[in-house]
């Protein structure tokens, strides 16, 4: 009778998981059910996210599991020395309030967001170890921050211009010692045939994304940029057989969907490319605007998705060091962060996203404290003018408050883009 | 006449398939192999030719050195050199012709492969690549310059230039001693190594005859022991120094064949630089130059099979793509292949 009357008054992690459960809830029902129907082999990845953001599943409790900060440390390494790496960017609301009590009121919202999700200590899957490369300022301060809630976390030196001879050089040395280190946490070497091995496990990921990419070149596009977005953010932290068995079923179903002419978007949807801070689940306000608004995301340049799919390592002789030589120059020289002094290549892959995949329009997102992607806008914006390219700029952050206004403006965007192609024919 | 619109449509259907078809082959092709075999031919073609009787003439672009009996044909170096250290009256008069005969043969050769002769012709490369290979096999990692020691040690190719063009021109105005006839052939690894291949060492000897002689030949023993040494530490060692890959270049923009670039497909992702053997920096960094042949390039067209860009890097006769960069051609190259059972076998 009495436990009848029992209160139990829920915990602040068990709060946060709630929140964070009706977060994802929200944003994975969207998916399912807002839109046409989408492919079967979806299902993996809406269970995934399911199991790891609503039930709190932890996917790797055997295996030490290595944190990074940003997309620049190789998990090919981590992956040869028989780590898990686990991406920390993190994409909740939740974890944005409470990351805001140790960073400024207007710093960017993915770092808060990261912050406060290692402060709480509520992980699933709580990395042994965080590596934090030197990227922008808040990731790099965020490091030591988080460093004081008892992680251990280390540097990893990362320069801020690439064209130079001596930021190579400067990269491929901050990698060595990289490996050196983790290969000591780890106790174990890397080898020729470790690392081979590795390099071409993600080379084959890598490739499974570049099959997807062509099927969303088509004119009748097979899937909603929301979904894939969805499939290369469960590579942050999923194991990595099962995420290639899955996106391989996927591809098999893609292509189908080609043959059968199966369109995930209208009939004249404007096809958009999407660029700047990167959509982070559950954060997929914007994408979900643009694809809410008939628009249909064909092609991305983001840290979370593209960027770590489209550059790939070449070796000419296979020896270790010849390979970390070349996975360094890969994530440092292909990189497209709005980090760097010049953004030529960014630029550069956006008008090439455009042009290969017949898209109308660019979108670009930033984070409302993001300030490199801030800064950029200016520059991007210019260069879309001068390739006669039509460009929207948007800033939010990760509050459910602004919807309305945000979705004004994309769908006259969109509505816009409309008209242009009405009027081309 | 209806039926025949459709046949024509439906051939040229069947030949755009078949060209497809083709092009997927070539561009899916594993380069190291097919390189090897035609390095290989050629090898046993321009060094042992002369057991089969074969002789190709004397103003071939690449090093294939007639100190060697048995070569199947001669370094157009040694003609230039003979012909300009005609004393100058003769020179200048009707003598000039045959200089002129000399560089439209050698260039008629030329124009065919461009720098292309050095990556897949020259038995003195091909030589230095099987070092490469046998230091490979060792498990011991090769060697690089410094950014620094590639700028200043790229210009030696053109002082060895001057040296082959000079010394036979002021030996003809007087100026130098007849000892100075081919100095550069004195000074020239190949002179002391190709014999080699046929089993004959008696280049290995410094000629005190006169004391030019005696310089000469001492450099050329000592640059033959540092092109073994070299070129088994450092790929294509001695390439990077070679007068004749100076003089292609001087021509290089006539030739039928180029490596061409479209930087707009370009992520600067340093693939193609990886592989160079000539580290050469520009493949990777320069995205505005279409004619991406540099002087030090010996268009071995590694650069080409390593890039996973669509269509970034290609190979052009008349213009026309014959190799191109495709994601593809780089997976398959690369070995990128679904793994077997779980992580790192």
């Amino acid at each position: 009778m009495s436990s009848m009357h029992e209160h139990k008054i829920e915990t602040p992690n068990e709060k946060q998981n709630r929140h964070k459960a009706m977060e994802s809830v929200n944003v994975l029902n969207t998916l399912k059910e807002g839109f046409k129907t989408p492919p079967k082999a979806m299902d993996y990845f809406y269970n995934l996210f399911e199991d790891v953001y609503c039930n709190q599943k932890a996917l790797h409790k055997d295996k030490v599991k290595v944190g990074t900060m940003c997309i620049q440390i190789p998990s090919e390494i981590i992956y040869a020395l028989d780590g898990v790496p686990i991406r920390l960017c993190n994409g909740f609301y939740t974890d944005d309030e409470i990351g805001s009590d140790f960073l400024p009121q207007k710093a960017c919202p993915l770092v808060k967001a990261s912050v406060g999700h290692l402060s709480s200590k509520n992980l699933t899957d709580k990395p042994d170890m965080i590596y934090s490369p030197t990227t922008c300022d808040q990731k790099t301060k965020a490091g030591t921050l988080i460093a004081s809630f008892g992680y251990e976390v280390v540097d990893v030196d990362f320069p801020r211009t690439k064209e130079s001879e001596i930021s190579r050089e400067f990269f491929r040395r901050s990698i060595r010692e990289f490996s050196a280190d983790l290969s000591q946490k780890m106790g174990k070497k890397l080898s020729r045939k470790n690392l081979k091995a590795s390099i071409s496990k993600i080379g084959y990921a890598q490739s499974l994304y570049h099959q997807i990419s062509e099927f969303r070149k088509n004119k009748i596009v097979p899937i909603l940029g929301n979904d894939i977005f969805l499939v290369t953010n469960a590579f942050f932290f999923d194991k990595i057989d099962n995420w290639i068995e899955a996106t391989e079923k996927l591809v098999e179903e893609l292509e189908q969907r080609v043959k059968d002419e199966v369109n995930a978007a209208g009939k004249i949807s404007p096809r958009i490319v999407y660029t700047g801070s990167p959509p982070i689940f559950p954060n997929y306000k914007i994408p979900l605007i643009i694809e809410d608004s008939d628009g249909i995301i064909v092609a991305d340049e983001t840290c979370s998705s593209n960027r770590m799919f489209n550059d790939r390592v070449a070796v000419d002789e296979w020896f270790v060091n010849d390979m970390i030589d070349s996975l360094a120059d890969k994530y440092l020289k292909a990189c497209t962060c709005p980090v760097f002094s010049k953004n030529d290549d960014r630029i550069r892959r956006i008008v090439e996203l455009v042009r290969s995949h017949n898209a109308d329009g660019v979108i670009y997102q930033a984070f409302a404290g993001c300030t490199v992607y801030e800064l950029e806008q200016r520059s991007v914006l210019e260069a879309m003018e001068r390739e006669g390219i039509s460009i929207l700029y948007i800033e939010s952050d990760y509050s459910p408050s602004q919807h309305g206004q945000l979705s004004t403006r994309v769908e006259a965007f969109i509505e816009s883009l409309k008209i242009k192609n009405r009027n081309k024919k | 006449m209806f039926i025949d619109l459709e046949k024509t449509e439906r051939n040229l259907l069947v030949s755009y398939a078949m060209k497809s078809k083709i092009k997927k082959i070539i561009n899916n092709m594993n380069l190291s192999r097919v390189r090897f075999w035609i390095q290989l031919f050629s090898f046993v073609l321009f060094v042992y030719g002369g057991y089969f009787a074969i002789d190709l003439g004397s103003k071939l672009p690449i090093f294939t050195c007639p100190y060697n009996e048995q070569s199947g044909a001669t370094c157009y170096l040694i003609p230039l050199q003979h012909q300009l250290s005609m004393p100058a009256q003769i020179l200048l008069g009707g003598a000039g012709i045959s200089v002129i005969v000399g560089l439209v043969t050698f260039l008629f050769w030329f124009i065919f492969l461009n720098k292309a002769w050095c990556g897949y012709v020259c038995p003195f490369g091909t030589f230095q690549d099987w070092l490469t290979s046998l230091r490979k096999s060792m498990g011991i990692r090769y060697s690089t310059y410094t950014q620094n020691q590639f700028e200043r040690l790229s210009k030696i190719k053109y002082v060895l230039l001057a040296i082959v063009l000079l010394a036979p021109l002021l030996m003809g105005v007087g100026a130098l001693g007849s000892e100075w006839s081919a100095a550069f052939c004195q000074i020239c690894p190949a002179r002391i190594i190709s014999p080699m291949f046929s089993g004959d060492l008696s280049q290995w000897k410094i000629d005190f005859s006169t004391k030019t002689s005696m310089i000469l030949t001492a450099i050329g023993m000592i640059f033959a022991g540092l092109f073994l040494v070299g070129s088994f530490i450092k790929k294509r060692f001695f390439c990077f120094f070679c007068p004749m890959s100076a003089l292609h270049f001087i021509f290089s923009k006539f030739s039928i064949v180029q490596l061409t670039k479209d930087g707009s497909k370009c992520s600067t992702c340093g693939d193609c630089y990886a592989v160079c053997d000539m580290q050469i920096k520009d493949i990777a960094d320069d995205v505005k130059s279409t004619n991406i042949l540099r002087d030090d390039c010996i268009l071995c067209l590694k650069c080409v099979a390593a890039c996973p860009e669509n269509d970034a890097l290609h190979f052009d006769i008349f213009k026309i793509r014959a190799f191109s960069s495709t994601r593809e051609g780089f997976e398959k190259r690369m070995g990128l292949h679904k793994p077997k059972g779980d992580s790192g076998e």
